[in-house]
């Protein structure tokens, strides 16, 4: 399991490509994928295309790098989720907290 | 771990080979024990339960092999005896079978002292570092199940009327944090959380103390469901981790008004269900769990409801619906769907929800908590309506039973004035019945006085400052429409630091002690243009009759519970005395 990330071009990305399943076994790797990131004005996107499945630790991952994101003034876009995970973000209301396109 | 003296056993069917690993072993400071053939060998296993055994491969009766199958399904999963292999055989295949028959480790003869020893010692260290896994690992269990406990026993034991509630809880394998708590607030309204804590084991019981704590406290105070929700959510914020939150759903049900108010912070779709097992309504979450934001979004709202007698309101957590079958499928909603309506037919929805996931899942390991609360809308508490305290025979009017003194002063008096905003951010009613016990102390009879001062408080701020109309309540859809409009209007008070807004609503109480109880009497006034109230209360005793009506009940409730009710100034001042006897 793993997290791929990329600096877009124009280096005001960081695209966080999630594998099928975001749950807690990603933990450390989701926050190692950021935390080193001090960048300011960043967007973080974290890319759900590839995922199937995704518990409350995830929810709660995504809240922790919005906290990072936050303290750099940065902000988060949660990125192409499939319809169950979707259904996931929508029951815990994440559209209030933050961009999901 | 243990510092008396460790234990080696020998198995080997040569004396001689038995004493010279005695003697290095007891160089080592074992106290050894020794068994000449592989059967009492296994007999001596089970007697002295030794930390380290060698053994050998060729002996009569029962070879090495066999006796060491035996000891490794004696020792259980986990729990490692472990067993060194002492043969001449140098051959791979004798390697492979010593592996396979259980051993831990093979020596070949012919070694020196120095590496025997050195093998023991390291034989030794795994051993020690299996007992310390060991032993973390029920250290963890104890947690978890201190955690589970702490739920079930300490904090759900105390909800009310565990039997009235269904109740669906199946814990997972690892604890993880659902919660179900019922409490009745002073009016007689229910209050019902269920809640669900990210994470596992004790890790997601942290929240559960503060949680139940504030909710039965402020359930009985008489706070609003959403004051509640919101005092919890900020508790929370700061307890939880940024990592962790608390999704809940929260219902307020008030029989007497046949409403219900309902709120879902990120739970799964909570469900009314009618007497025929249709599905009303259903109420997804409008808001994050609880714990992610400081204060709860300026939107939130509770989405109020009409409810019927047999109506019920059932909340789930995704552990129902995420529960999986051997094929690694979901139970789902539509399954839950199914299993909740024939089990209203059946008229046990709790039951045959938990039957049809029992059936789906098989013995699958479960991966979450698995929760279901099951609240009847109809059959609580009924407010006591009769204790309206009468003269008893044989007393007239003139001998003045209860003592009530003419022209007395009060003992003591309490006024509250409310204006503008604080009219919608202020519930006085919980502060008016804290003064009250604090001054008076508590006791039962303030039941009916807290109901008093609700119903009339409501109605000086609705009637009389917002200016609502309560006809707008005789409908299903003008229920909402008055809820909506209701919310809107308290959203234009405004507060002015400068002059004092003119909206207002003020609350006066005075208290007289009599010789067989006491008597309060409350004012309240509002700054609104009035209403015909004899023709509201006429209008109602009429509808009320007739079973039709739905809105107004009230002024009806408190002229049944008041010894004099009177509304003077056109409506806007409301006279009401209570009486209450010992």
């Amino acid at each position: 399991m793993t997290i791929s990330c990329k600096i877009s071009g124009d280096g005001k990305k960081l695209v966080m490509l999630i594998d099928e399943r975001f749950d807690f076994s990603l933990h450390q790797k989701f926050r190692d994928a950021y935390t080193s990131v001090m960048t300011q004005d960043l967007t973080y996107v974290v890319d759900l295309s590839q995922t199937e499945y995704m518990d409350s630790s995830a929810l709660g991952m995504i809240l922790l790098l919005k906290d990072h994101a936050q303290l750099y003034a940065g902000k988060i876009i949660i990125s192409r989720p499939s319809d169950t995970v979707r259904k996931i973000l929508e029951i815990a209301q994440f559209q209030r907290l933050m961009t999901i396109e | 771990m243990s510092q008396s003296q460790k234990i080696a056993l020998v198995v080997d069917d040569s004396r001689m080979q038995c004493k010279l690993l005695s003697v290095l072993l007891e160089e080592e400071n074992y106290r050894v024990v020794v068994a000449n053939n592989g059967e009492s060998g296994v007999k001596m296993y089970i007697k002295y339960q030794p930390d380290l055994v060698l053994m050998d491969i060729n002996m009569p009766i029962m070879n090495g092999f066999e006796a060491t199958r035996r000891i490794k399904k004696l020792s259980g999963v986990g729990n490692l005896a472990p067993i060194i292999f002492i043969t001449s055989m140098d051959s791979e295949q004798a390697f492979i079978q010593s592996v396979d028959a259980g051993g831990d480790s093979i020596l070949v003869r012919p070694f020196t002292p120095n590496v025997f020893k050195a093998k023991i010692k390291s034989m030794q260290r795994i051993s020690d570092l299996v007992e310390q896994v060991k032993g973390l690992q029920q250290e963890q269990q104890n947690d978890a199940e201190l955690a589970e406990k702490m739920m079930s026993n300490v904090i759900e034991a105390r909800n009310f009327a565990l039997d009235k509630i269904g109740i669906i809880k199946k814990p997972a394998t690892i604890f993880s944090g659902d919660i179900q708590l019922s409490a009745l607030c002073p009016n007689g309204e229910l209050h019902v959380l269920l809640g669900d804590f990210t994470g596992h084991g004790l890790r997601s019981s942290i929240g559960a103390i503060p949680v139940t704590e504030t909710f039965r406290a402020m359930t009985k105070k008489g706070f609003s469901i959403l004051e509640i929700i919101a005092q919890i959510n900020k508790q929370m914020y700061t307890l939880l981790p940024g990592d962790l939150f608390f999704a809940a759903s929260f219902a307020s049900i008030s029989e007497h008004e046949k409403s219900a108010y309902i709120f879902n912070a990120g739970l799964p779709d909570g469900y009314l269900f009618n007497n025929d097992a249709k599905i009303m309504q259903q109420f997804a979450s409008t808001h994050p769990p609880l714990g992610i934001l400081p204060q709860l979004l300026p939107d939130a709202q509770l989405e109020v409801i009409q409810v019927k007698n047999n109506d019920r309101i059932v909340f789930i957590t995704d552990g129902i619906v995420e529960a999986r079958n051997p094929l690694g499928e979901f139970f789902g909603f539509l399954r839950f769907e199914k299993a909740a309506i024939e089990g209203i037919a059946k008229k046990d929805l709790t039951n045959n929800v938990l039957k049809y996931l029992d059936e789906f899942c098989q013995q699958c390991e479960q991966e979450d908590d698995i929760s279901l609360v099951n609240i009847p809308c109809s059959g609580w508490k009924k407010i006591k309506v009769t204790n309206k305290v009468s003269i008893p025979k044989g007393f007239s009017e003139e001998e003045n039973y209860f003592g009530i003194p003419q022209g007395a002063l009060p003992t003591w008096s309490y006024h509250l004035h409310l204006t503008g905003k604080l009219l919608k951010t202020v519930n006085p009613i919980p502060l008016v019945m804290n003064q009250i016990n604090d001054l008076e102390g508590a006791g039962e009879h303030w039941q009916s006085l807290y109901t008093i001062l609700t119903e009339l408080f409501i109605n000086a701020l609705d009637h009389g400052v917002l200016e609502l109309n309560s006809s707008l309540k005789d409908s299903a859809e003008g229920f909402s429409q008055y809820f909506n409009e209701r919310s809107k209007r308290l959203d234009k008070l405004v507060g002015n630091v400068i002059n004092t807004p003119d909206d207002f609503v003020r609350i006066s109480l005075k208290y007289f002690p009599l010789s067989h109880g006491g008597k309060m009497v409350i004012n309240i006034k509002d700054s609104g243009q009035g209403f015909e109230v004899l023709k509201v209360i006429k209008d109602n005793s009429i509808a009320i009759n007739d079973g039709l009506k739905l809105s107004g009940r009230g002024v009806e409730l408190v002229n049944k519970l008041c010894d004099t009710l009177e509304y003077q100034e056109k409506g806007t001042l409301v006279t009401a005395s209570y009486i209450w006897h010992i």
